[in-house]
């Protein structure tokens, strides 16, 4: 038993050799490397497996005993400080490292077959198993400064693997704007990590959360102070967690390959904030105010990513609001202490949520066979529709996942959500109120995306009726080699809308034009197959069976992973005996009785808002005749009446509140990136003008000064002369005739 | 036989002067050589730079006792006796950092070099001449001697840039050499002032000024003389403007030695005089050189963003990066002097990479200005990846060397009893953001440079990914910016207990 503990210190670095000898190898025998390409998928997934066994193992140990297990190394030698490296065994850090685990695993299969002809393959896999070493070692370390270079490390991996196609200028703009605000992120993470090191001394957490609590005890320190350092340190998890001022990153990074929305900007690398915020609760939990704050941020998030999620047309967006939204609930949950519940929800969401991503990944990778490889067309819902018909499995596991994600009793996402929404409301009724009225909005976007998708005819046969040409089959490839010159014009197909929806595409039309010529993805050589293919069968067809077996397996997790959570027989639930000495931790008294009629109360009403969510989405949204018409929801209304005028004018302002993302970005834009560039040019025009200047000044004069001289010394004796008689008589003039 | 034995083993076989020496001599044999074409030429120089640095590996392996905070491999050979001028040498684990350093990049720079063809004769002898002088500087003992290797590296630059430079060449070599020779003439009089003072006869020698002590006034006067010397070198805000010139102009390989190692002679002078000979003053003065590092950390990171030249931004980068250096210096503190040293050989290893990846790079594409670029990235991959890691490195990501030195700078300033603690708040606060920015210039530099896609139907267009010789330098540069980012204790232990030297003898203690 001691020696899995004593050999946990392995977790991290079980994958480290696959993007080292992948690296090495792109770098030094690059053809060599390319030709094994398929076969460096065997060991990265077979190091993953083996830290998911290490990992199950170590999570079975701390189901029976709860014991909480650190060692530490020094690291660096230096009298007046030392720095410790080292690793923190709990229940927190078994149930993550089973999360990171078990969905790499997944995802790391999948993506075998999702980039299999990709020519950035070897390069995805070596970021992927890197992630991967990032993160384990992110949910192992036992101090904080390591929880900062992981952290960092992590950031990178999402940066790189944000821009994987590096060639579409959206993708570079996205990793930037990713790694820049977790930038701002990192920024207060190291601020308090300092703060909290210059009043307590120490990183350490446990040595952190005892001397803290007894200068509190003793009220020995300034409070504000720490309340600010909290603060400061809670804004690094906002940053990767997405929570509201800072969560603009979040859906730009849908820009990467979609495992990696899958893996990293859904179930775990996101989740590092909740991680985070979940670690340090101890400590938090004894500053006045930064509680509150955490679960204010928690709720705002909360509704902003619903309400975000109503309108989005890309289903990967939508999506990546919907996970901001769910962050958001167990940052509330956090904040009010329901450590179990936020962990719980952080469990089940993340194998929905991956589940869901994966799907959407199949329906991407089947509709590009037909719409070409535009992320603006493959990823459009507006062109998708009646894929129950030709993707029968993805349609299924991805029912699943949005069921689950509203809340729908047998799967995970319920058990969880239940008990937030039950805590909220216990802790105040207007958190309460927003909870439960967003668990609705949960439902209605879920279940628009997935009417959107799966329901009523596939769209893009109609495309003709746009009035516009055809053949929107072309691409230049990611890679650029044998780049096709672009054969026609962007079609419209949203023209036929009517005048209000088309306005807002025509402020789209910029983006439309400025990614034309850089058209994706993937290699050549597809290009050539599917164009073959696209003429025989113009359907989708369901995706090969590697990528199926994934979505089945996190689908049986979905289905029974909320089980964790569920109280058996009047004993503890396993979550609960699982977190029983971080729970100790906190001093919180715990009822282990629940109340099933209180429970199943609560159950049925939040039950029948979810129904009433997808009942008012499948009343907008359902296909009747055209799809067409029912794609924009103002177009029931328009045809309603004129008495209707105020209500369609909430809805429509819904829905650009929706489509633009909450003026938030263009706020961002505006005012943080304008005030960047405008100091960067005050800045270099000062230092070009002022401070360059006066050296070129000085430079000139001497310059001048020095030709004047040669000048006055040239040598002329009659100039000498003239000057001396000129001097001369001056000085007799004004010697003599004192008058003047 | 024994007795030769003998002379190698033990500490009286002149070990510095003959590393000193060895480059410059070596050098002029250069002109000696047959006309041969200039592959001689190169292989000679590069297998003279290699072997000074196994010496100075071999002679710092054997010779050298890192636990010891004295001088070691001690010289002293009177040289003029008429004002008591010696030829004084020695390290301490102060200098052998930059002295390896200098080793390092020099025989790199010599490599980057080799496509140089228009006068290789002058161009390597003057690579290492500089070598010489930059060695000769970290290691002397002799306030004058510490004067006339300072001037001794100027010459070679000036030569370096007005010579092999770009469009510009003439005009920043200029202001190269009326920025440096005016601050030479500051250090000239500090020098002369310090060494004339007090006793009948001239005192140059280090270790004994080390321990003198002056009127509080006088003291201000020298320190601030050393200052402005030592800040047009480093450069610190507002002399700074002749460094992107100097860059933008450079060859890389010059460029590789400017930002390697040339910078840091400021850095080192700061600490080796300012702090050790003055420390009186310097803790007098080290509140505004915070205040003045955390300022040139912002306006740097901030006057990088507005460079449309790739060179002039790494060149701001480097200036930025060297407010940590002062404010490590500033901190005075174990832990913010230590971060310092380690900041001066991180960043040496990082700007001379950067500089050489801009410079291959410049090489194939022609193209000066980064809105000109772009989409690079397909033809070039490894120039891609090396430069992506080297901007990481430089925006100081964790496991790697720049951000151990960040970070432990920032503990200096955080544990420093010298400051309030809203002084200290504050400086952390205006440090960070400088954080913030950094990736800002970094990033949005390799995404102008090589995302997005662009088609080259350019007749003369053929690119060419790097070749074994690039690729060799680059990860050479790359492995110790790994290896002191897993393992900061590989340089720190060289110099903690120096450091602790240093500051026992500082006011504040």
């Amino acid at each position: 038993m001691e020696q899995t503990y004593q050999y946990a210190w392995i977790i991290p670095f079980v994958p480290l050799p696959v993007p080292m000898l992948i690296g090495v190898g792109l770098l030094l025998f690059p053809t060599a490397t390319k030709n094994l390409r398929r076969m460096w998928a065997f060991p990265s997934i077979l190091l993953l497996s083996i830290v998911m066994i290490f990992s199950i193992n170590l999570s079975i140990q701390q189901i029976n005993s709860s014991s909480i297990y650190q060692y530490v190394w020094s690291w660096t030698i230096n009298n007046d400080f030392s720095l410790e490296f080292g690793y923190l065994i709990d229940p927190l850090t078994s149930i993550m490292s089973m999360l990171i685990t078990t969905v790499g695993i997944m995802v790391l299969i999948y993506s075998d077959n999702y980039m299999a002809h990709d020519q950035g393959y070897l390069r995805f896999f070596a970021y992927m198993s890197f992630f991967s070493t990032s993160m384990l070692g992110l949910v192992t370390s036992s101090n904080l400064i390591q929880i900062y270079i992981f952290w960092e490390l992590v950031g990178m991996c999402s940066y790189l693997l944000i821009g994987f196609w590096f060639t579409r200028p959206l993708a570079a703009n996205a990793c930037q704007k990713a790694f820049v605000t977790n930038r701002v992120g990192d920024f207060g993470l190291l601020l308090g990590i300092l703060g909290f090191y210059w009043i307590t001394g120490s990183f350490e957490f446990r040595d952190l959360f005892e001397i803290l609590n007894n200068f509190f005890y003793n009220n020995e320190v300034n409070s504000s102070f720490v309340t600010l350092c909290a603060a400061l340190l809670f804004t690094g998890a906002v940053a990767k967690s997405a929570q509201f001022p800072l969560h603009v990153w979040l859906p730009d990074a849908m820009e990467g390959p979609t495992p990696i929305s899958a893996l990293i900007h859904a179930a775990t690398m996101v989740a590092a904030g909740i991680f985070l915020v979940a670690r340090l609760l101890p400590l938090f939990i004894v500053i006045p105010y930064i509680m509150n704050f955490i679960s204010l941020i928690g709720i705002i998030t909360v509704l902003l990513g619903a309400t975000l999620a109503l309108a989005q047309k890309d289903i990967k967006r939508g999506l990546a609001y919907s996970t901001m939204s769910q962050l958001g609930y167990m940052m509330l949950a956090l904040g009010m202490g329901s450590y179990r519940s936020a962990l719980f929800h952080l469990i089940t969401h993340a194998y929905s949520k991956a589940l869901l991503f994966l799907g959407s990944g199949s329906i991407i990778h089947s509709m590009e066979t037909i719409v070409g490889y535009s992320p603006d067309k493959s990823q459009n819902m507006v062109l998708m529709g009646g894929l129950t018909k030709h993707v029968p499995i993805t349609q299924i596991s991805f029912l699943l996942g949005t069921l689950s994600l509203c809340g729908i009793p047998p799967l995970a996402c319920f058990w969880s959500k239940d008990e937030i929404l039950n805590d909220s409301w216990l802790y105040s009724t207007i958190f309460g109120i927003i909870a439960w009225t967003t668990a609705g909005l949960t439902a209605f976007y879920m279940f628009r995306i997935y009417l959107l998708t799966f329901e009523g005819h596939l769209n893009v046969h109609f495309q003709n009726y746009s009035g516009k040409q055809n053949t929107p089959f072309y691409s230049i490839s990611l890679w650029g080699k044998g780049g096709s010159k672009r054969i026609n014009k962007n079609f419209r197909l949203l023209r036929m809308n009517n005048s209000k929806s088309s306005s807002f595409f025509s402020k789209k039309k910029k983006t439309y034009q400025s990614n034309e010529n850089v058209r994706k993805r993937v290699g050549p050589f597809i290009n050539i197959v599917h164009f073959e293919n696209k003429k025989s069968y113009s359907y989708p067809y369901e995706s090969d069976n590697t990528m199926l077996f994934p979505l089945f397996v996190l689908g049986i997790f979905t289905l029974f992973v909320g089980s964790l959570g569920i109280p058996f027989n009047q004993e503890l639930d396993i979550l609960s005996k699982w977190l029983t000495p971080s729970i100790n931790l906190l001093h919180q008294k715990w009822n282990d009785s629940i109340d099933w009629y209180e429970f199943l109360k609560d159950a049925i009403f939040s039950v029948s808002i979810s129904y009433f969510g997808i009942f008012i989405a499948s009343f907008l949204y359902k296909p009747i005749y055209s799809p067409f018409k029912n794609f924009d929801l103002i177009n029931l209304f328009v045809k309603t009446g004129p008495k209707r005028s105020l209500w369609d004018k909430i809805i429509n302002s819904l829905y650009n509140w929706s489509y633009n993302r909450a003026y938030i970005d263009a706020f961002y834009t505006t005012s943080l990136t304008g005030a960047v560039r405008g100091l960067a040019q005050l800045t270099n025009f000062f230092d070009r003008r002022v401070i360059d200047g006066i050296t070129n000044g000085v430079g000139v004069m001497s310059f001048f000064v020095g030709e004047g001289i040669k000048y006055v010394g040239g040598g002329r004796i009659s100039s000498y002369l003239f000057f001396y008689l000129s001097c001369v008589s001056i000085f007799l003039l004004v010697f003599y005739f004192p008058v003047f | 036989m024994v007795q030769v034995y003998l002379v190698f083993t033990t500490n009286h076989f002149p070990w510095l002067t003959i590393i000193v020496v060895l480059p410059i001599s070596a050098g002029s044999l250069i002109f000696f050589l047959p006309h041969r074409g200039n592959r001689v030429i190169r292989w000679y120089t590069i297998s003279i730079c290699i072997l000074e640095l196994l010496l100075t590996t071999y002679a710092f392996c054997y010779h050298f006792q890192s636990g010891d905070p004295l001088i070691q491999l001690v010289e002293d050979y009177k040289w003029i006796d008429f004002f008591d001028f010696h030829w004084r040498l020695g390290i301490d684990g102060l200098s052998i950092g930059p002295i390896l350093l200098t080793g390092f990049i020099t025989t790199l720079a010599t490599l980057a070099a080799r496509p140089v063809t228009r006068d290789s004769r002058l161009f390597h002898f003057l690579m290492l001449a500089m070598y010489s002088g930059q060695i000769g500087l970290f290691s002397c003992r002799d306030l004058l001697l510490f004067f006339l290797m300072w001037e001794l590296e100027l010459i070679p630059v000036y030569l370096l840039l007005s010579m092999w430079g770009g469009k510009k060449r003439l005009y920043s070599a200029t202001k190269f050499i009326l920025y440096t020779a005016g601050g030479s003439v500051f250090l000239l009089m500090g020098v002369l002032g310090i060494g004339l003072y007090g006793s009948n006869e001239p005192t140059l020698n280090l270790e004994i000024l080390a321990n003198q002590s002056y009127p509080v006034a006088l003291e201000i006067i020298f320190y601030i003389g050393f200052f402005i010397a030592f800040a047009v070198k480093l450069p610190i805000i507002p002399l700074h403007t002749w460094l992107p010139d100097t860059h933008g102009e450079a060859h890389y390989s010059t460029c590789m030695l400017l930002a390697g190692i040339l910078l840091k002679m400021g850095a080192y002078g700061l600490v080796r005089i300012n702090m050790e000979l003055l420390p009186h003053a310097h803790s007098i003065f080290s509140p505004w050189l915070m205040i003045v590092g955390a300022m040139q950390i912002i306006y740097a990171a901030s006057t990088s963003l507005g460079q449309r030249n790739l060179k002039k931004r790494i060149a701001y980068s480097s200036v930025s990066h060297m407010g940590f250096i002062i404010i490590g210096i500033g901190s005075i503190t174990d832990t913010g002097l230590n971060g310092a040293l380690l900041q001066i050989i991180s960043h040496g290893f990082i700007g001379a990479a950067l500089f050489f990846l801009a410079g291959t790079t410049y090489d194939r594409i022609r193209l000066v200005y980064l809105d000109e670029m772009g989409g690079i990235a397909i033809p070039m991959p490894k120039i891609f990846t090396m430069f992506s890691s080297f901007s990481m490195a430089s925006l100081a990501l964790p496991g790697m060397s720049g951000f151990v030195a960040e970070l432990i700078v920032f503990f200096g300033l955080i544990t420093s009893q010298k400051y309030l603690l809203m002084t200290k708040i504050l400086i952390t606060f205006v440090m960070a953001i400088g954080m913030i920015l950094t990736p800002i210039y970094s990033l949005s530099m390799s995404r102008q440079m090589f995302y997005g896609y662009k088609i080259f139907n350019a007749p003369n267009s053929y690119f060419f990914d790097s070749g074994p010789r690039e690729l060799f330098l680059s990860i050479s540069i790359f492995l110790p910016i790994l290896g002191i980012g897993m393992y900061p204790d590989f340089v720190l232990s060289l110099s903690v207990d120096k450091v602790e030297v240093i500051l026992s003898n500082s006011f504040y203690r």
